[in-house]
This record gives structure tokens, C-alpha cells and sequence, in this order.
């Protein structure tokens, strides 16, 4: 693997984590201020 | 340099998500509508009494061509103390654009301003606006003669309670009542989210305002408390008359607590009544995590908008 491959491979892990991350934070304010569960239901 | 990269991407992500997870919702697209005026017309802030608030917006089809019209009424949620019926808007476009007559009502909120403002004065409110509704609907050309009452939180409870409590001398005959997350009782002891368990003069307080009565710790664990509160808690109004009902509540809910709805939902078993009841595993009072059953909820609905109201 080049040296740029596993750039590009880190920059793909780097978008998938801020993506469930963005999601995740969305859902923990929500749940906070009207109450539910942290996972299951719509995805994340 | 791809030290700088990967943190601009992990933001950018991070943000774009953000806002996809708040706006995107495939599924519900189908319970809206892009409003023209080809679609019907809206009349806003007509007035049903002496109070500021005492308002109502009728959004008519552009089909006048029918005999009489099914009405949808839906009330705005806020908690009793805040919220107006534009916030409602976007349902009543699409109410409307299946060829109901439907009307938004403004009702006196809790305030400073309104510090006598209760459940039970604002389900009266609702009661009063009702011939003014069916006035101004026949008034326009679309005389109504069948209705249904819905709305969410504070205005699933008003809603409830007019289906329940009021249908009977309702000036138009209510068909169904559809609502989310509206509380139906209020037994103190289901409302330990607010602490009610450790507090008895707070769960007092509470009640009081709710009812517009003086409610004491004494009467609440005395058999008096039913009768003190009878005229907000909508499932002590449930008999075998009751209209058909759609009703759905978040297991999580803090604000309706979720032990209040087994109460609605054992006076409708225990009664006959028809009723779909949809619970949302994943949610709070927001029903924010269950999209799959909100659909499902929106999908009886129809059905029951179709078979109680026609088309």
C-alpha cells in the first residue's frame, strides 16, 4: 500500500466517524432535552 | 498539511451530518405538501371570542363543487404555555389538500399575562370556537358535517378532551380523534419525572394550575382528587359511545409521562372503543427515533380519515 492509498484510507475512516459522530450528537441533544434511547429506531 | 485536511473533512462531515440528520426525513415526505393556491385557500386569525387569542385559521380545498365536508381540526402543541397554530401550518396544507376543511385554533396560553389560564379553560376555549368554525366553513361555501380532532402534547390532551368530554354536544358530530403524546390523565402517581414523588406540595401546585381548581396535599391521596380533575383527564371520559381513536406515545417521554398513557389505553380496551395505539420504543415526547412507526401512525390515519370522514 502506497503511502497516499493509506491517506486517502484515513481521510474514508475520518468521514465515516464525523458522519455517525454529526448524527449521534443530534440524537444525544435530542434525547436530552425530550428523552429516548441512545441507539436503535432511525439509524443512529 | 494532511494534518490540515483531515480536521477541514472531519468538520465539514461533522456538520453536513448534523444537518442531514435534522432535515432529511424520506418517509414523512408523503404527510406534506408544497402549498399553491391552486390547492385551496387560507383564512387567517378569524375570531371566536373576547380574548387576544381567541383566533382560528380555515384552510379550504379549491374542490368546492362537494354537498358538505369533512373538518380536521388540529391543535398546536406547546406545552400549554407557549406555541400558535402557524406552527401547525404544514399539517393543515396537507389535511387540506386531501379535501378536508381544516382549522388551526389559538387558545388562551398560561402566561404571565394569563396567570388564570388552565387546561380546563383552554378546553373550553376549544368547545366555544366550534360553532364559529362551522359558521365561517358554510359561511365560505364548505358546510362541514363530519369532523375529526386531533393535535400533539397540550393540544393531543385539548384534543382528546373535546372527542371525549365535548363530542356530545359538539354543534358538528365528531368522528374520530388521531393525536401524539397528549397526557389523558393525571394521576399523581404517574408523574414522577417531575419529581411529584418527593414533593407533594410541587405535585399540588402542578395539578392546581392544570385544573384551574385548588388542589391541597391532603386531597391528593383523598378520593376527592378524581373529582378535581375530572374535567382535564380526558380517559375518565371514555364510555362505549367514545369515538374512534389513533393515538401514539414515546416509552422515554419525559414530558407525557409514558406510564399516564396506559391509562387512555385500558378505558378504550375496557370500553369498545375502536383505537389504533402506536408506541415508539426508541423515543421521548418528541417521537424523534421511531420515523418507521411515525409512518406506520400516519398511514392509519389516512385509513381512518378515509373510513370516518370519506373523502
Amino acid at each position: 500500500m502506497t503511502l497516499m492509498q493509506k491517506r486517502i484510507l484515513i481521510l474514508l475512516v475520518i468521514i465515516i466517524i464525523a458522519a455517525i459522530l454529526g448524527r449521534l450528537t443530534v440524537r444525544i441533544f435530542m434525547n436530552l432535552l425530550l428523552g429516548g434511547s441512545l441507539f436503535g429506531g432511525n439509524f443512529l | 498539511m494532511w494534518g490540515f485536511i483531515y480536521v477541514s473533512v472531519f468538520l465539514i462531515v461533522f456538520v453536513i451530518s448534523i444537518i442531514v440528520k435534522i432535515s432529511y426525513h424520506p418517509g414523512l415526505k408523503d404527510y406534506s405538501v408544497k402549498w399553491d393556491s391552486s390547492m385551496g385557500t387560507i383564512y387567517t386569525d378569524i375570531p371566536y371570542g373576547e380574548n387576544n387569542a381567541n383566533r382560528f385559521d380555515i384552510y379550504v380545498p379549491a374542490d368546492n363543487t362537494k354537498k358538505t365536508y369533512g373538518l380536521v381540526v388540529y391543535l398546536h402543541a406547546g406545552g400549554f404555555t407557549t406555541g400558535d397554530k402557524s406552527d401547525d401550518a404544514e399539517m393543515l396544507k396537507w389535511l387540506c389538500s386531501k379535501g378536508y376543511v381544516a382549522a388551526g385554533i389559538n387558545y388562551t396560553l398560561r402566561d404571565e399575562k394569563h396567570p388564570q389560564a388552565s387546561v380546563y379553560s383552554q378546553s373550553m376555549e376549544i368547545k366555544q370556537s366550534m360553532p364559529y368554525i362551522a359558521e365561517k366553513s358554510k359561511e365560505l361555501g364548505y358546510p362541514v358535517d363530519k369532523m375529526a380532532i386531533s393535535g400533539g402534547s397540550a393540544g393531543g390532551t385539548l384534543a382528546l378532551l373535546y372527542a371525549y368530554r365535548d363530542a356530545d354536544t359538539s354543534p358538528i358530530p365528531v368522528k374520530m380523534v388521531f393525536e401524539l403524546a397528549g397526557p389523558a390523565s393525571f394521576h399523581h402517581e404517574d408523574w414522577k419525572n417531575y419529581g411529584l414523588d418527593q414533593n407533594e406540595e410541587a405535585a399540588a401546585n402542578l395539578f392546581s394550575i392544570m385544573s384551574g381548581n385548588n388542589i391541597t396535599v391532603d386531597m391528593i391521596e383523598s378520593d376527592d382528587y378524581d373529582n378535581e380533575i375530572r374535567d382535564i383527564s380526558a380517559c375518565m371520559w371514555i364510555n362505549n359511545n367514545s369515538v374512534p381513536s389513533v393515538i401514539a406515545y414515546g416509552v422515554y417521554d419525559k414530558i407525557c409521562p409514558f406510564d399516564s398513557s396506559r391509562h387512555l389505553i385500558n378505558a378504550l380496551k375496557e370500553n369498545n372503543v375502536p383505537y389504533d395505539y402506536f408506541e415508539f420504543p426508541h423515543s421521548g415526547h418528541g417521537l424523534q427515533n421511531d420515523d418507521k412507526i411515525y409512518i406506520q401512525y400516519m398511514e392509519k390515519v389516512c385509513e381512518y380519515l378515509d373510513r370516518y370522514l370519506g373523502r
